[in-house]
């Protein structure tokens, strides 16, 4: 079974306006730069980088970390193995994948692994920007 | 050679190629495929083979090898392993007992199938044209030592860009290696500078 995508942590956020957390993980610090260059300016976010996932495992059990961009191909800790790191642990935010792997496998695969949607390499702003929209994680702004 | 910068972006440009590539590979064997993260060397002719040694094993290979002309010049390599033939044309939907001659041209079809779309995908992101020279064969059951004859090649410094195809439950694997001579790495560094400026 798919996980719900939305979560009433979302909503409390919004209304109070703090700004969403966001954690985007990659292996490749350029992969990671394309992809915040992609996201709305005018999103109100706090930003992290993990390198790895492990260290993204270690960054999301803070607690802190509302959406989760996640790349699948990295050495040691891929993506796969983080999404289903993650929901053992009761998956408690947002994971978009974005990857250059274009299989549509792949992209049925993270979908089926909890992640509310798959984002291809190269990142497409507009792209993002409607996936935000459509899960409600970005509104009128 | 080429500065970090530069290597990081070529190393998630190669990544988006190799993504591609392996869709378009996926598609016509009809298996998931698994990639790995393209490796980026700077080489002397002498240590090629050792450097590919270490990905692709002892066993012999057959590999197949294609030019490319964009504001760079370099050759594209694809090396099977072992085992391919028989893999392939069985995922293929062949007959058993392909003859030579057929074995070779499915290494051929699928060379130029990961090949271009790899390099496409390369050259997309760096806004340049590509071309491609036909397909030949290059090697037929042979160590990957002898791949290389070091005496034929007249420049000293080399990139070698390799990124590996293997299918989930097949046996079936083979590597893709782009090669450039040092001449032709400054025309790639000035590429690459192009695309950085291009997200400032």
């Amino acid at each position: 079974m798919a996980y719900l995508p939305f979560k009433p942590i979302f909503h409390t956020y919004i209304r109070t306006f703090m700004p969403v957390s966001v954690l985007v993980v990659d292996d490749s610090p350029m992969a990671r730069k394309m992809l915040i260059r992609a996201l709305p300016p005018t999103w109100d976010i706090e930003v992290s980088q993990a390198g790895s996932g492990i260290e993204a495992l270690a960054m999301y059990r803070t607690g802190k970390v509302d959406v989760i961009f996640l790349d699948l191909t990295m050495p040691e800790m891929d993506g796969y193995q983080v999404l289903e790191t993650l929901r053992k642990e009761d998956l408690n935010c947002l994971v978009i994948v974005v990857s250059a792997d274009i299989q549509p496998k792949a992209q049925e695969r993270v979908l089926g692994l909890g992640a509310i949607a798959f984002i291809k390499k190269p990142v497409d702003a507009q792209k993002v920007e409607a996936v935000l929209r459509q899960y409600g994680i970005l509104v009128n702004t | 050679m080429l500065t970090q910068d530069q290597k990081e972006a070529l190393q998630e440009i190669a990544n988006i190629g190799m993504g591609q590539a392996g869709a378009s590979i996926a598609e016509v064997l009809d298996h998931f495929v698994l990639l790995s993260i393209p490796r980026i060397l700077f080489l002397q002719p002498e240590d090629i083979a050792g450097a590919l040694l270490l990905t692709v094993g002892e066993e012999n290979v057959s590999a197949v090898r294609q030019a490319f002309h964009s504001s760079m010049r370099g050759e594209a390599i694809v090396i099977f392993g072992e085992q391919r033939c028989n893999d392939l044309a069985d995922l293929m939907g062949y007959e058993k007992d392909l003859d030579h001659a057929a074995e070779l041209e499915l290494l051929l079809d699928i060379s130029n199938i990961l090949v271009g779309a790899c390099l496409s995908g390369i050259a997309e992101q760096l806004r340049e044209n590509i071309g491609f020279s036909a397909p030949s064969l290059m090697a037929d059951h042979m160590s990957v030592q002898h791949l290389f004859s070091v005496k034929d090649i007249s420049w000293h410094n080399a990139l070698l860009v390799e990124v590996n195809f293997r299918l989930e439950q097949r046996s079936f694997a083979c590597h893709l290696v782009i090669l450039l001579a040092e001449t032709e790495i400054a025309a790639m560094a000035k590429a690459i500078d192009r695309f950085l400026d291009s997200m400032q």
